[in-house]
């Protein structure tokens, strides 16, 4: 571009070409160098996940016969199966999950619709948070010491425990989602007659329907694997029990148990474990992504 | 659809200055539907609008025009108490509407918003079908069979000038009109409860031009039926929907009047320079 006169015979300042194209193709460098930098960082993270996938897969599917599923665990060298394990943690988890979610979106709602800016909102957001972070042991030694304690280890203090480490992620993911609605929806809503309750469930929640869902589901995937909350709570059994007031079996249990054995038989059947927990969290992720799905 | 007997009439009384059937003044407005007496707004402590008292003619269109942050907008808001929503922000004076005032505590707000409907800047269809979009509104207040809700939502949907549009796909979701069909259903969707007065808030600024010339014919036609309070940032769509036209700047009303005599003889300084485009 040339000199241009602007005004009282300014002259704006001119733009040296060669200085212009130097700057390019330095930017087009830097461009260039950091694409390769996330396309690397992305081979990396999927390299990782796939070899975690694969070692499951090949070290787990040799043992998967029949018998998994229809015996029970049996002593070393027994042909024992992982039946009570399988039936307890998806109990646990389950009955966590009804207790965790609707807790966990309540708070979540309370944060975002009712309390944005308030004191109260603010300190329940932080101690969530705080709960968030906090190791799973210590959410196993808090079940243990005000709810096992004194009436023994039992399924349903297991599926507490893992309530309470469902919580704060349902919280947070239920609060960022409805945070993201746009005010003019619930105004909408609210202009038409709806009460502020209304808006909220009906509307509200039908928007961010994908987005709680899925917070859930992270929840779930993340306590279907926890170790260290069931180890004081649910103990682990080895004997067939679906009474939620005796010690209940769960596959991480026996997986930590499994693992570590030197009886051949049992460290195979915790790779079988391991890539039940895996591949059991995946289907329940495409099962939700396609439920959801239509109804937008 | 068309010009009825009333509107001739309506149209040639007002181009003689002549008050025709109804209660009109000489400047060709109908009585109040709604007057505002002394209106005080804050946001806080900062005062968005001062001492505003306005008198909304019935089965008109008040336009409200001027530059942003006039408190336009937050006028249109307190109409159906939308500032409820929000803690902080307060209104003082009168709002009266069939004797009651309707800032006043103790109002129904949920009656109150069935009774003044308002559709927004952006259009805000709810993520369901286009049937339940208008369903939503209707059932938060009647109870209807089946059938008389098929009639009320093809009836809505017919005055928003949208059903031939959409009839064949009732059940698909609302999120996939275009920009404009979306607005006439949020407009369909507010005269699906059936109101007394429809709250307008620049209703066409996120539309194409033939989108908006779909609601501003649109407009022309609802006024009928339904007294209507529109916002809007342009000269053009004041002077060619409204009956009544109000001028704000920095939260004061500084003029009000039958359109006609705004644009075309001001009695304000500030009005002269607005509408002719000296700043805004």
């Amino acid at each position: 571009m040339s000199a241009t006169t602007i005004g009282g015979g300014m002259t704006a300042p001119a733009r040296d070409p060669r200085v212009a194209g130097l700057l390019s193709r330095r930017r087009q460098r830097a461009n260039l160098a950091v694409k390769a930098l996330c396309i690397a960082a992305t081979v990396v993270g999927l390299v990782v996940l796939a070899s975690i996938l694969f070692t499951l897969i090949r070290l787990g599917i040799g043992g998967l016969r029949l018998s998994v599923f229809t015996r029970m665990t049996m002593p070393a060298g027994d042909n024992g199966g992982l039946l009570n394990p399988i039936v307890g943690s998806l109990i646990q988890t389950g009955i966590g999950t009804l207790i965790g979610t609707p807790i966990g979106i309540m708070v979540g709602t309370y944060l975002s619709e009712y309390a944005r800016n308030s004191v109260l909102g603010n300190a329940v957001r932080f101690v969530s948070d705080v709960l968030l972070s906090a190791p799973s042991i210590l959410i196993g030694l808090f079940i243990y010491q005000v709810f096992v304690n004194g009436r023994g280890y039992s399924g349903i203090a297991g599926a507490l425990s893992l309530a309470v480490i469902m919580i704060p992620i349902v919280v947070r993911t239920t609060e960022d989602m409805l945070r993201l609605i746009p005010t003019a929806l619930r105004e909408a809503a609210v202009a038409l007659g709806a009460p502020k309750w209304k808006a909220i469930v009906l509307i509200c929640y039908r928007a961010a329907l994908d987005g709680i869902a899925t917070g859930v589901l992270l929840a779930i995937a993340r306590v279907a694997g926890e170790t260290a909350p069931l180890l004081f709570t649910s103990l682990g059994n080895d004997n067939w029990s679906i009474d939620l007031t005796k010690p209940m079996a769960s596959l991480p249990l026996a997986i930590y148990k499994y693992a570590g054995s030197p009886a051949d038989d049992w460290v195979q059947l915790a790779w079988v474990g391991a890539m039940l927990i895996t591949f059991g969290v995946l289907a329940l992720n495409i099962i939700a992504r396609v439920a959801i799905r239509p109804r937008r | 659809m068309g010009m009825t007997m009333g509107d001739t009439q309506a149209a040639v009384a007002e181009k003689a200055g002549i008050g025709p059937m109804t209660a009109r003044s000489a400047e060709g407005l109908n009585a109040a539907r709604i007057s505002i007496r002394g209106l005080d707004f804050f946001y806080g402590t900062n005062k968005a609008l001062k001492s505003i008292s306005l008198d909304v003619p019935e089965k008109q269109v008040t336009g409200m025009i001027g530059p942003s942050g006039c408190g336009k907008s937050t006028l249109l808001r307190v109409l159906n108490r939308m500032y409820d929503l929000y803690p902080g922000q307060r209104a003082t004076g009168e709002v009266m509407m069939d004797g009651q005032n309707i800032i006043a505590p103790g109002i129904d707000l949920n009656q109150l918003r069935s009774r003044i409907g308002m559709v927004f800047q952006k259009p805000t269809p709810f993520p369901m079908s286009i049937y339940d979009n208008i369903a939503f509104g209707v059932k938060l207040h009647e109870r209807l069979s089946k059938s008389a809700m098929d009639e009320r939502v093809e009836w809505s949907l017919t005055r928003a000038a949208l059903w031939g549009e959409v009839k064949d796909r009732l059940n698909a979701s609302a999120t996939g009109l275009s920009g404009g069909q979306q607005q006439r259903l949020c407009i369909a969707r507010t005269i699906a409860t059936r109101p007394e007065v429809i709250l307008l808030d620049e209703p066409t600024s996120a539309l194409d031009p033939i989108s908006t010339l779909k609601i501003e014919e649109l407009i022309d036609e609802l006024k009928h039926e339904f007294t209507i309070v529109i916002v809007t940032h342009n000269m053009q769509q004041a002077a060619r929907c409204a009956d009544q036209v109000a001028f704000f700047f920095i939260g004061e009303l500084v003029e009000v009047g039958p359109a006609a005599q705004i644009f075309t003889s001001p009695r304000q300084k500030r009005t002269q320079e607005y509408i002719t485009g000296r700043f805004g």
